[in-house]
């Protein structure tokens, strides 16, 4: 498992021209998110023009890993050891996060255009920056002290982001998301601790070497699984989510659901692979909550009568599906080639959940801007008057379903093959009934939306482009599916 | 027994003394429903914990301190109370929420059990602390007040005596980590990281605690639904 998140020396050095663009990866979104607290853009094109260079850098790294494999930086600062390191893995993760949150971002000046947000609006894009510098940090980043302070960063910017619209009921959820996620990040800090006093080291690829089985690696695990899993939401530490993206920005909720609890959800694979690496039950007890999740997460969206509460709680029923690939990764007397394609599906599925998942909050913001109402009944009878909002929603939750021929399905595929080969049959039956909840919920809401006879007023004109930046992140996730050898070679190549 | 008086001997009178004042001044300020002695108690705390890290051997985060908790998160509560910049919205004075036995019973279980966990992690790696907690009082104040702040946080429904409780259990788990870690420069660093987290937090809770009284008045600092997620 460590040789699969990169965690070894490379073989060249990084040339300068890498450095440059991994300066630019890492500080270009804060940069830019600042520079437009100072001269928030009306329009769309300016952040378009924005976005090139932070694109920019996320290919430049890609070829430099192309070209030079593996690469790591590392700094020796007051004797403290941090360390970067560029992998296949981080490579796919960092496009991911720059794609979904250049896409935010150019939602956002239409969004906020058309729904009147008052004063605060300003402050939406200096903590957007932080969110996508801090998640690009993560991905790289290969010691405890980096991750912890990347992590805490990333969390609060993002209670502050959810908390932007100001109402009372967002500020009640925001608050006890904040109260939950720092007494989780003390949670961490004391698995640290632990790590800390017993090894005496940092920097992940040392710890990797050094770690025994033991009740303290055991204690450690169990500490920092119990932070992060508050944090990514894992069921059963899921409740604070759907409240929270209640009255949340849609672009904001879109970069949530999509990329910042999938950051708590990496970091914690990543670490329990080191201090766990065979382990038995613990990896089992996360795919037994993780089957609770599926079916209580779907149960929940199916039976919600807001459109918001719906998309959240599918968000709940997703993480379920990694978390019931756990044994595969983790456990023991897993065979080579079960563990290989636990791995990619894992990942697949992991990215194809954020693209449809951002395309779906957009589309759901997309038709609550447009009708004023956020419950289904309030979108009977859009059918007609918004066909592309609907259209997204469905190319979205064809990934969600695990329908060919999106990532969706290649994932499951690949999961469904693991756990034959391995005979989970229990995992196999999970993956099955979430298929069938989410088509549940899907269609639900799909037939309040081809209500004929609904009378319906008034429509608020949609900016443009809204509908159509949804529709690309929707059809990626499609894509992801099609063209899966681009996402799988990139993970193959984490340690060759 | 002997052996055990002659520990106390052993302990340093400074440090005892100190000891005693930070779990003092840390119980009075998670269970006084007075909110401004509360705060007031809290930035005691604070300086207190400034010595605590000088007597520990950590310059560096006794200047941290200093500055984040003493200079920087103290003021944060007392904005929270409206005492600076008074606003249009009435000022805090007292916790006026009560809970049934049974959710406090519960809470107060769950708590137990979260701190039972903690606290046998401790005990299996007692043998490489760095400072051992026989030797150094402080180290036992800092499990007593990780201790009462967990079951504070658990415990209270007002929003304010909850970033109180969720800024003294930052504290005590510092505190541990210096134990069990040692105050290398490592474990000095994450310290540090984890003040300035603090802060923020506890900023950004005070800005929305007097967003919320004006929106909402008094009654919405209380209103937190389910006691399932509260007591983690």
């Amino acid at each position: 498992m460590i040789w699969r998140f990169g965690l070894f020396d490379g073989t060249f050095e990084p040339l300068a021209s890498t450095h440059w663009a991994l300066v630019a990866a890492l500080g270009l979104p804060l940069l830019l998110g600042m520079l437009a607290a100072r001269l928030p853009p009306r329009q769309a094109w300016p952040v378009l023009l924005a976005s090139v260079p932070v694109l920019a850098s996320g290919l430049m790294l890609l070829s430099a890993y192309d070209q030079a494999g593996p690469l790591r930086w590392q700094w020796d600062i007051a004797g403290i050891q941090l360390s970067l390191r560029l992998n296949g893995l981080s490579v796919l993760m960092l496009l991911m996060t720059q794609v979904i949150g250049v896409a935010a971002a150019l939602y956002t000046p239409g969004y906020l255009r058309l729904s009147e947000p008052g004063p605060l609006s300003r402050w939406l894009w200096p903590l957007m920056g932080v969110v996508l510098s801090t998640l690009s940090l993560i991905w790289l980043a290969t010691d405890l002290l980096t991750l912890y302070a990347a992590l805490e960063l990333m969390g609060l910017a993002a209670v502050g982001m959810l908390m932007l619209s100001a109402k009372a009921s967002a500020l009640v959820a925001g608050m006890r998301y904040l109260l939950l996620a720092l007494v989780g990040s003390l949670t961490y800090l004391l698995g640290v601790a632990l790590i800390l006093g017993h090894w005496g080291r940092l920097d992940l690829p040392g710890l990797a070497e050094v770690v025994e089985p033991g009740p303290v690696a055991w204690f450690a695990a169990a500490l920092i699984g119990a932070g992060l899993a508050l944090k990514a939401a894992l069921f059963p530490l899921h409740a604070w989510l759907t409240p929270v993206h209640e009255s949340a920005w849609t672009p904001v909720s879109a970069l949530h659901a999509a990329l910042v609890v999938k950051a708590s959800l990496f970091i914690l694979l990543q670490l329990w692979s080191i201090l766990l690496p065979d382990a038995f039950y613990a990896p089992r007890v996360i795919a037994w909550l993780g089957m609770l999740a599926i079916v209580w997460g779907g149960l929940l969206a199916w039976r919600t009568d807001s459109l918001k509460t719906l998309v959240a709680s599918s968000t709940v029923a997703q993480l379920g599906y990694l978390m019931v690939v756990f044994p595969l990764l983790l456990g023991p007397d897993v065979a080579p080639l079960s563990r290989a394609l636990a791995w990619d599906g894992f990942w697949l599925q992991l990215i194809g959940h954020a693209f449809a998942k951002a395309a779906m909050f957009m589309a759901a913001g997309n038709l609550m801007l447009a009708t004023g109402e956020s419950t289904l009944k309030g979108v009977a009878g859009t059918s007609r008057r918004m066909p592309l909002s609907l259209l997204v929603l469905g190319v979205a939750a064809v990934t969600l379903m695990g329908l060919p021929p999106s990532a969706g399905f290649t994932a499951k595929w690949l999961l469904l093959d693991a756990m034959v080969r391995s005979q989970q049959w229990w995992a196999i039956a999970a993956l099955l009934i979430g298929s069938l909840l989410t088509a549940a919920y899907v269609f639900r809401l799909f037939r309040y939306s081809f209500y004929e006879s609904a009378p319906h007023h008034h429509y608020q004109p949609l900016a443009p482009g809204m509908d159509l930046i949804a529709l690309t992140l929707a059809l990626a996730a499609f894509a992801l599916g099609l063209l899966a050898h681009f996402p799988l070679t990139l993970l193959h190549g984490g340690g060759a | 027994m002997i052996a055990f008086f002659e520990a106390i001997a052993a302990f340093d009178v400074i440090e005892v003394l100190l000891a005693l004042g930070l779990t003092g001044s840390a119980l009075v300020c998670l269970f006084d429903r007075h909110l401004v002695r509360a705060c007031y108690f809290f930035v005691f705390f604070a300086a207190a914990m400034t010595l605590a890290w000088w007597l520990l051997g950590a310059p560096w985060l006794a200047a941290a301190e200093l500055g984040l908790g003493l200079g920087l998160t103290g003021p944060c509560f007392f904005y929270a109370l409206g005492h600076v910049l008074p606003s249009a919205s009435s000022s805090l004075e007292r916790d006026t929420f009560s809970e049934p036995g049974s959710r406090v019973a519960m809470r107060v279980l769950l708590a137990l059990a979260w701190f039972g966990m903690v606290g046998a992690a401790i005990r299996t790696v007692i043998a490489d602390m760095a400072y051992s907690p026989l030797e150094h009082p402080l180290l036992l104040a800092g499990v007593v007040i990780a201790a009462s702040a967990l079951g504070a946080f658990a415990l209270h429904r007002h929003l304010l005596r909850r970033l109180l409780a969720f800024n003294l259990l930052g504290s005590g788990v510092f505190m541990l980590l210096a134990g069990v870690a040692g105050t290398s420069a490592a474990a000095q660093a994450f310290i540090s990281v984890g003040l300035v987290v603090a802060w923020l937090g506890t900023m950004l809770g005070a800005l929305l605690i007097r967003r919320l009284l004006h929106l909402e008045g008094v009654e919405a600092l209380g209103r937190d639904g389910n006691p399932k997620e509260s007591a983690i």
